[in-house]
């Protein structure tokens, strides 16, 4: 494998990590029985956040996408308060039109410091340059690659375990069924704000992420089919482990654009198939049942 | 006139209707009893071809109805008041009697049988251009009847017609039931309140876990011991032999 | 003053174009109680297969009209099949319980279409990889004196056969035999069957018409912009929930006041804060109107008085 390959591979897996957590943060409002079109926006909101912190402040990269997530959460939580308890439809509509509008309002938004080499920051819909945080630490893509997927392991890690603890059910039977899961005692709103809050920070996360790798970020990239994708891989992927809507960015990212199977076709069989699995296997293909027989199967494994 | 043999009816793996045979005559009020989860929803609405059965047969007037569209079971003349009336709640009263009439293309007919209707249950006359949504549960009750009748049925099936209603209503119900017996209208009911059924039934099957387990006249039903006790809460007098 | 009545005035008129497109998407949502994503994407294959004829053999206008029109039906048969057919017979709807919370069903139901958008809109630009593509013009671009106002006759044309066009179907719907066992379909399904009614052909007659319906618009909006860009189905898809929503999803009447409120609230913003204000508020105004509320009590009745 020659070099540019590698290179190439590097990029890849950084983009589809990145991706991941994109992912990742339709899931979790999946998971509480809320579909959300409005992820991209915290995507969004979090590359610009991060960027500005590095890019305009000169923080260190971690401190940015530390704030980037905090800012996240914030206005995930935020657009959540008034829009939670409407029904699943209208809240759809709600994040949509919530992302459209933040798209609209950072292809307005102006801010820009002086440094040596020109004015650095978010210049409306000329978007957002120079965030070379990476370049001027001398960070190779291969030790972000490391740094992300350090940090998307970390975040499934604290997924997966939570899947155990009484929060974890709590989220789960608030997206199965959430009448029944408020005659067991459950704040269904808390346990939706809270999911939203989270899913915020982790969008945002995957966007500061985004922004550094390509040091360049502009609004038009942060429009509906962009969290159209993210759902779609969360839903192709599977419901039933965090581990889901990696396969799904995995089969999109990885094996259909890599590839160049089916090229200039790839939205047409990755939407024709999430179309037939939404019809056969509405949980996807990890989904609760299949989970829950592979850790079964594992377990008997082990012990045998 | 109705001739069910060995029908069954899943939901998935669960069996509710385990072989049900029975027969209703026509002209006559043939009354299904039984506990909740005895099925008898689960029959009506096989009847009616909401529900698929996975065998069995359902004979009306010597045709096969299993296998036949909702739409077909209604044209034949069988025409069901489902339990929760399940009336139209966007949609006013007239509308709703409409609805009924829905395979009829005789327009006059239909006019004059609204008119008819609105004699016979002159409440809903009242309400003629409400939302059925807004109506209380009685005059759901008279408008999912009036509703099925609109399509002239030779058998009216009704799933707890008295359900969730008041005493009052539920007498109001009843007699309804007796009018349209002497009309020549055939009724097949399904109630949980056996002492209203018994005063206006022929004829009597009795439905637990998925089977019929009981058929007789209203009298024989009086005369049985378990049914006294379990349906209709009455202790037979002690006799000298027990 | 006679700057304002000119703003008015072209709002009015930009949003009977907003009434028509969201008017097969209102229908959609009327008939099966779910939202069709893949509205846009289907109007503009149709659109792209109607500039693709033009271009490659000069079609004329009528032509073009009928192949997006045709087209639009054919796509939203499709689409239907694959993302909306799949309604199982639910017995708990039978016995009338009423669908107990959230669950699982509705984040299905929401999101089977989406998946179809992504096919449809990359079938599109696979056809036309171009961004502008030439579409047959029927514009007029003399403007008509009214007075001390301004108005494109063309555009003009437009909105009054949006309002002929959605008065005239409210009408029929509430008056023909059709139009009922429409709504009565859409209202109970179930109760539907029990009358006999054609449930399943009703539902995907009706919803091949309301797409039949988007070829039409696009064809009109399009015919009077003379091209066509990628950009159409998302354009398509979001101008038309919003007025449809505006005026509540499956209110036909609803969605041409939605589609004038949606013009004039842009044609205001417009002037008041430029290109990208006049977007804002159309989505400012979306999002009021959804988390509004009067909404909430409006939506609980409904919740109740129509139950599955």
């Amino acid at each position: 494998m020659n070099d540019a390959m590698v290179q190439h591979l590097i990029g890849l897996s950084s983009d589809m990590a990145i991706m991941s957590l994109l992912a990742l943060s339709a899931y979790l409002l999946l998971l509480v029985g809320r579909v959300s079109f409005g992820q991209q926006a915290f995507f969004g909101l979090g590359a610009y956040a991060s960027g500005i912190l590095s890019a305009m402040f000169h923080a260190p990269l971690l401190l940015a996408l530390g704030f980037g997530m905090m800012f996240g959460a914030l206005c995930s939580w935020l657009l959540a308060m008034p829009t939670m308890t409407l029904s699943g439809l209208h809240y759809a509509v709600a994040t949509l039109a919530f992302g459209e509008m933040a798209r609209i309002v950072l292809s307005g938004w102006q801010w820009q410091v002086s440094s040596p080499d020109g004015p650095v920051g978010p210049a409306g819909i000329e978007g957002f340059r120079d965030i070379r945080w990476l370049l001027e630490h001398d960070i190779t893509p291969a030790h972000f690659l490391g740094l992300t997927l350090a940090i998307l392991a970390l975040v499934l890690v604290v997924l997966m375990r939570t899947e155990r603890t009484r929060l974890g059910v709590a989220l789960r039977m608030t997206g199965q069924d959430d009448t029944l899961a408020a005659t067991q005692g459950i704040d269904v709103s808390q346990v939706r704000l809270f999911a939203a809050a989270v899913a915020g920070a982790l969008a945002a996360l995957g966007g500061g992420l985004y922004a550094h790798r390509t040091t360049y970020i502009e609004p038009a990239l942060f429009d509906p089919m962009l969290g159209v994708h993210a759902v779609g891989y969360a839903l192709l992927g599977g419901l039933g482990t965090a581990l889901g809507p990696l396969v799904g960015v995995m089969f999109d990212l990885g094996l259909l654009d890599a590839t160049h199977l089916f090229s200039g076709w790839r939205m047409v069989v990755f939407g024709g198939l999430l179309a037939l699995f939404l019809r056969w296997r509405p949980r996807g293909l990890l989904d609760e049942q299949l989970v829950h027989w592979l850790s079964q199967t594992l377990k008997w494994k082990v012990r045998a | 006139m109705l001739e069910i043999q060995e029908l069954a009816t899943a939901y998935g793996k669960i069996e509710a209707l385990k072989g049900v045979s029975l027969s209703a005559k026509a002209g006559q009020v043939t009354c299904l009893l039984g506990p909740n989860g005895a099925g008898k929803s689960t029959l009506m609405l096989t009847l009616a071809g909401i529900l698929k059965p996975q065998r069995g047969s359902v004979k009306f007037e010597g045709e096969e109805l299993v296998g036949r569209a909702p739409a077909q079971i209604v044209a034949r003349g069988l025409a069901l008041v489902p339990e929760n009336r399940l009336v139209f709640p966007a949609l006013t009263v007239r509308e709703n009697l409409m609805a009924g009439a829905y395979k009829r293309r005789d327009m006059a007919g239909i006019r004059s049988d609204i008119d008819a209707m609105f004699v016979r249950f002159p409440r809903l006359k009242e309400r003629i251009e409400q939302l059925a949504g807004t109506l209380s549960g009685g005059e759901q009750q008279m408008l999912a009847v009036a509703r099925a009748l609109m399509s002239r049925p030779r058998l009216l099936l009704m799933d707890e017609p008295s359900v969730g209603l008041a005493p009052m209503v539920v007498a109001e119900i009843f007699s309804i039931i007796r009018q349209l017996h002497q009309e020549g209208v055939s009724l097949f009911i399904v109630e949980q309140n056996a002492h209203m059924a018994l005063k206006v039934a022929q004829h009597f099957y009795l439905m637990e876990q998925g089977r019929v387990s009981f058929s007789g006249s209203p009298g024989q039903m009086a005369d049985d011991d378990l049914i006294q006790r379990a349906y209709l809460g009455q202790q037979r007098p002690q006799t000298v032999e027990s | 003053m006679t700057d304002l009545l000119q703003l008015v005035v072209d709002g009015l008129i930009d949003g009977g174009a907003y009434a028509l497109i969201g008017l097969g998407l209102s229908l959609t949502f009327g008939s099966l109680r779910r939202l069709n994503l893949a509205y846009g994407a289907t109007a503009m294959l149709a659109a792209y297969l109607g500039a693709w004829l033009y271009a490659t053999q000069q079609a004329p206008a009528w032509l073009v009209a009928v192949t997006v029109i045709v087209a639009a039906t054919l796509i939203g048969w499709y689409v239907e099949r694959l993302c909306f057919a799949c309604t199982t017979q639910d017995a708990t709807q039978a016995r009338g319980a009423p669908v107990a919370g959230a669950d699982g069903r509705e984040v299905v139901a929401l999101a089977s279409s989406f998946a179809i958008w992504m096919q449809l809109e990359q079938l599109a630009v696979n056809l036309l990889p171009r961004h502008l593509n030439a579409f047959p013009s029927l514009a007029v671009s003399q403007d008509w004196q009214l007075g001390e106002l301004m108005v494109r006759p063309d555009r003009m044309g437009l909105a009054v056969m949006a309002a002929a066009l959605t008065l005239g179907l409210a009408a029929w719907l509430e008056r023909s035999r059709i139009g009922l066992s429409w709504r009565a379909s859409a209202d109970h399904r179930i109760a539907a069957h029990l009358v006999g009614m054609p449930v399943e052909r009703l539902q995907t007659v009706g919803f091949a018409a309301a797409c039949a319906l988007s070829g039409l618009a696009a064809f009109s909006i399009l015919s009077l912009d003379g091209q066509v860009t990628p950009m159409f189905g998302m354009w398509a898809l979001l101008k038309g929930l919003v007025a449809a929503m505006l005026g509540g999803l499956g209110s036909v009447r609803g969605v041409l006041w939605g589609g004038l409120l949606l013009g004039l609230v842009e044609s205001l913003a417009q002037a008041s804060f430029g290109a990208q204000g006049r977007e804002f508020a159309s989505y400012a105004l979306l999002f009021v109107v959804l988390v509004a509320p009067w909404r909430r009590s409006r939506e609980r009745f409904l919740a109740t008085a129509v139950p599955g």
